[in-house]
Formats: C-alpha cells, structure tokens, sequence
C-alpha cells in the first residue's frame, strides 16, 4: 500500500473543519491563489479538507478554473 | 455580521439584491444569467466523468441548479461578508449544486453496496518484499479494524468513499442526507480507525 493510497484511505489528522466550514473560505482561497498572494495560516485547516476531501476538492478546483478563464478573457 | 471592505461592483451587486423593484429584478435576471453559464461552463468541464447516456439530461440540470444556486444566495445575502467578490462568492454556489448533480446523475443506474472482495486488490502490484510484508499486516490490521471497531454505517460510508470511489454526494442521496453529514461520518471513522491501528503497534499510519 502506497503513502497516497493509505491517505486516501485514512487521510490527515490535521484539524478538519469539515465541508461546510471549509465552503466559507472556499471563494476567499481561489482569489487568493489567483492572485498569486501567499496563504495566510489560518487556511491551514481547509487546506487539510482539501486533501480529505475529494468532492470538495473538485469544487474548489472548478472554482478556481473558473476564476483563471475570467481573468484570461479579461486580460485577452 | 463581520463585513470586510467590499469592492464597488460587489456592493452594487448587494445593494440591487437587497433593494426593492426594478433594479432588484433586473440584477436577479443578471446573476440568474451568471449561475446558468457557471453551470454550463461546470458539465463542459466534467463532461468527461459522464456515462453517454446521461449527457442529454445536462442542459436541464444545470437550469435546475442554477435556480438552487439562485436561490441559496438570495437567502444567504446576509452572510456575504466580502472576503472574495460578490460575484466569486455567488458562483461558489452554482458550482457546489451543479456538481453535486452531475456526480449524482453520473451514478444513477450503478448500485452502492458493500464489497468486502475490494479488500484483495488494494495491495500493490510489486512493493519490495519487506514493504509488501508490511503492508500485507497493515492491510489485515486495517481490514480487521474496519471490521471490529466501526458500525455498519461506518463501514459502508468508509468503503464505499475511500475504496469504491463513491461520491460523497451519491452516497448522501442515497442515505437521505448532506455531503457534510457523509463527511462527518467519514472522519469520524478514520479517526476511529487510526487510533485502533495505532493500538496495534502500526505507529502513525498517516501524518
């Protein structure tokens, strides 16, 4: 069993503000991320849901995807 | 409410929303708009994770879940605090409901249950010997944990998410309930399981 599947299977003990506490800073964190500015550690936390996660994840993604084309399309 | 400094184009966007008449309408019709490219743009994205059969259904998916994302914001105004831009905040919305959907619609004709031959293929390949024999215990230390320690719910959330590939939102459909109650029980469960392998003498399975 590999490192990832076992995290998959077990994920982190880090701190987990599970889906909806996560879904609060979820905008905030594609912005972010977007412009390039670094982390505050208060997102420590969702980070740790991000990697528990996985339909949360993938929202987040969709967001910041979205996020990037806009800014592609703006700027193009 | 904790309301941060918002940007001119956000406030405008709550000052309609939050108005009377005409302007309240015409910016309800704007982020309607908005939801229904976000949810199209959304099943572009993961068209893909669909099976062919369900791609014809899309289009009226994402209508529906842009009017749930429609109205989820207008009933969560008051709490957009002003962290992010109205309008990446409002799409927050249109995603989670589009996706969910289209997660759920993916899965419709397949069956949620609990198979305990998945157990057999989640050892590797070809580890080094040492590591397989390591992970052979730990895999029979895990499988007689999941067993043992966690209910029947438990059990069945745990397997079907972390070894079936499940969605968590199909399977919060299924057992009538929301993507953070599935969560929460999964949690629960592998806290519950890192603390029996522990107890085992399997050390910290995962930082």
């Amino acid at each position: 069993m590999t490192e990832s599947q076992l995290q998959k299977l077990l994920g982190s003990t880090a701190p987990d503000p599970g889906c909806e506490g996560s879904g609060e800073f979820m905008d905030e964190y594609c912005e972010l991320v977007c412009s390039g500015e670094p982390l505050p550690d208060r997102f420590a936390a969702f980070l740790t849901h991000m990697a528990n996660c996985v339909a949360c994840r993938e929202d987040t993604e969709s967001l910041l995807a979205l996020l990037l084309e806009q800014e592609k399309t703006n700027t193009g | 409410m904790n309301t941060l400094a918002i940007d001119q184009e956000s406030a405008e966007w709550l000052r309609d929303l939050q108005g009377n008449g005409a302007a309240r309408e015409h910016a309800t019709a704007r982020l309607h708009a908005l939801l229904i490219r976000v949810a199209r743009g959304e099943a572009s994205r993961r068209r893909s994770t669909l099976p062919g059969r369900a791609i014809e259904d899309v289009d009226d998916l994402c209508v529906q879940a842009a009017s749930d994302a429609l109205m989820a914001v207008l009933a969560k105004l008051g709490t957009y605090r002003g962290a992010a831009r109205f309008t990446t905040w409002a799409c927050k919305f249109a995603i989670f409901e589009t996706s969910t959907r289209l997660r759920r619609h993916a899965w419709r004709q397949r069956k949620v249950e609990l198979d305990d031959t998945i157990w057999d293929r989640l050892p590797d390949a070809a580890p080094p010997v040492l590591q397989r024999l390591e992970n052979d215990q730990l895999i029979v230390a895990l499988h007689r944990a999941v067993r043992d320690h966690l209910t029947e719910r438990q059990r069945f959330i745990f397997q079907s998410v972390t070894m079936d590939d499940v969605p968590i939102d199909v399977l919060a459909e299924r057992l009538g309930t929301s993507r953070g109650a599935i969560y929460k029980t999964l949690h629960d469960a592998r806290a519950k399981l890192r603390r029996v392998l522990i107890e085992a003498g399997h050390g910290e399975p995962v930082s």
